[in-house]
């Protein structure tokens, strides 16, 4: 099959591999339909992310058909239509009986890497480095799909594969980020970050009972997005004084009462154990990028919450904690916990009341997929997202 | 692993209060390494009853299933039992007799010649509050330094292999598979792919778990 390969910092390449096979008796294949570049996919395209290895393939956010399926799989036939969440859950562990299921016990085969780092070791994912479980990803014409009777959501309606392909990732995790901004009707809330997850949690918010939503961002053609859900925007590069201002003026004085991080830092930050204190110190130099936290604990109403879908990965350095403290407010963050979201989710889509296709800006081929990357982590061509037909035939 | 014939065998567990983790209300940390000497301890919540744990565990034909680079285990007596580990080309061999055999609770065993000289003990404890049932490793190896260094350098270090099966163990009782990627399809690998693969462990196949998939 066709696949898009991670090679190294700024280098990744459609390359043939090998198709994946049944390895496990709660396995399906899917053969891949519609699959996505998320903004985390420039992470590792910027080489910000240990255990990636030359041939990895990348991708998280995929759906389609199911092809072949594992002895114990009695959910899903050859033929369904599914979306595949990008955490993968056992649903036997504490956690997943928890509903925590990102935080699955059993689905990362590489969970020591990640405890070395961590303490603890979260899910394994598709596509997203050794540490994180070493599975192929998605930007593929098949996956291998564990724990296939737990996880993949099946679309026995006709919607198009666009209207339902985000629920893998974008949507619930935009969704999980305006439920953890524990919004009550009326209430204001800043969304710092206006790509794709910052666009679903501010439809989430209004779909939560958001009165305003005051959305910070850089780039015109992602803010106008958000004043098309009627959002009002602050562009922090156009404005004169700074953005704590701005907040304050929108507010009458008393800030947001909710504060989102849809940005996070540019990179993970992960220990392996035999080479510990060397990456830990090369990544503090990348990781310590805190800026919107910063600015959205400052920002934050007394008793407010802040609510973080932003990726963080090590150590931050001058934390405004005493703010924190001070105003006494909640802050809730973390992985999606994608399995609680996508049903639900998928049924605000059925209803009518979102079609999260909006966002997509470009549709591509595998073979463009390497070009893409670039002209995304560079910001150019105003992309907004981009979705990718693994059997389109079209060279780059 | 290094060839121990000539290391006496691991004295008969438990010492003090073997695997257990609280005494007399206190905290009790692992035994500490000595000389020639590895101990390691390692816990997990898994959610099964001890009567399906121990007896998932006791039944060490099945161990090839879920701990790495075993074998086979052949049944060669009521206690006894011949285990055969196999490290890329490499094969060992070890008697093993069980000491301690508690239905739901408790099982021990040490090594009783062969290549290996070690001992153990794993306990099947109720969780407070039905949040499973803790289980509570603790393994000693006997071999010297320089061959523990060795093994963390090339491959797993034994430390880290009770560690890793444990989690297989808890895997399979717990999901009835142990999750795997290193078939994962993938591109040209790099010239450093192999060095890379060792180090996070991969070169270590991960037991089948399950013999049908």
């Amino acid at each position: 099959m066709k696949a898009v390969c991670w090679m190294g910092k700024n280098n990744v390449e459609t390359q043939t591999v090998e198709d994946p096979s049944i390895i496990n008796p709660r396995d399906a294949i899917i053969r891949i339909t519609r699959t996505a570049i998320c903004g985390s996919d420039l992470h590792l395209y910027d080489g910000f992310i240990p255990t990636m290895e030359s041939g990895d393939v990348l991708g998280h956010e995929f759906m389609g058909i199911v092809e072949e399926t594992g002895s114990e799989v009695t959910n899903l036939r050859r033929g369904d239509r599914v979306v595949v969440p990008f955490t993968i859950a056992c649903g036997n562990c504490f956690f997943c009986k928890k509903k925590l299921w990102a935080a699955c016990d059993n689905s990362n085969p590489n969970a020591h890497l990640m405890e070395a780092a961590y303490g603890y070791s979260g899910s394994g994912l598709f596509g997203y480095s050794h540490m994180m479980g070493g599975y192929a990803g998605g930007q593929a014409q098949y996956a291998r799909v564990p724990f296939a009777d737990v996880g993949p959501l099946k679309i026995e309606s006709d919607l198009s594969d666009e209207k339902v392909l985000f629920l893998s990732d974008i949507f619930p995790t935009g969704y999980m980020a305006a439920e953890n901004a524990q919004i009550e009707p009326g209430d204001t809330v800043a969304v710092w970050g206006c790509g794709p997850v910052g666009q679903f949690t501010i439809a989430s918010a209004f779909m939560l009972g958001a009165g305003r939503v005051i959305a910070i961002d850089r780039f015109e053609e992602r803010l106008a997005l958000a004043r098309g859900l009627g959002a009002g925007t602050v562009n922090y590069a156009e404005e004169d004084g700074s953005v704590l201002t701005a907040i304050k003026d929108l507010t009458g004085g008393i800030g947001p009462d909710s504060c989102i991080d849809a940005v996070g830092l540019e990179a993970h930050s992960v220990e392996l154990q035999g080479v510990y204190d060397t990456i830990k110190t090369a990544l503090l130099m990348e990781t310590d990028r805190p800026a919107v936290l910063r600015q959205a604990i400052q920002a934050v109403r007394k008793g407010g919450t802040v609510s973080i879908p932003g990726v963080y990965g090590g150590l931050i350095d001058k934390m405004p904690f005493g703010a924190a403290f001070g105003k006494g407010i909640t802050m809730k963050m973390g992985q999606t916990n994608m399995h609680t979201y996508m049903k639900p989710l998928l049924e605000r889509i059925e209803k009518g009341q979102i079609d999260p296709s909006y966002i997509i800006s470009h549709r591509i081929s595998l073979e463009e997929a390497p070009a893409m990357y670039k002209i995304w982590r560079d910001k150019k061509e105003n992309v907004t997202k981009i979705v990718i037909d693994p059997w389109l035939q079209r060279a780059a | 692993m290094a060839n121990l014939n000539e290391k006496p065998n691991a004295e008969p567990l438990p010492r003090q209060s073997g695997a257990s983790i609280i005494l007399n209300g206190r905290y009790l940390p692992p035994p500490e390494d000595e000389d020639g000497k590895l101990w390691v301890r390692t816990s997990a919540l898994v959610q099964s009853p001890p009567q399906a744990l121990y007896a998932l565990w006791r039944n060490v034909e099945l161990a090839p299933l879920w701990q790495e680079e075993i074998e086979e285990v052949v049944i060669t007596g009521e206690k006894t039992s011949r285990w055969t580990m196999r490290s890329d080309d490499k094969v060992i061999t070890w008697d093993s007799e069980i000491l301690a055999d508690q239905p739901a609770k408790r099982i021990a065993w040490r090594s009783i010649g062969g290549d290996s000289d070690n001992a153990g003990e794993v306990i099947f404890e109720q969780a407070p509050g039905g949040r499973g049932t803790y289980v509570i490793v603790l393994q000693e190896f006997r071999m010297g330094k320089l061959t523990s260094a060795w093994e963390t350098l090339t491959g797993r270090n034994p430390k880290q292999a009770v560690i890793e099966n444990l989690r297989h163990f808890k895997a399979l009782a717990e999901t009835g598979e142990i999750p795997r990627s290193q078939e994962a399809p993938h591109g040209k690998r790099g010239l450093i792919a192999r060095f890379k693969r060792s180090l996070y462990g991969e070169s270590i196949a991960t037991p089948p778990g399950t013999k049908v998939a």
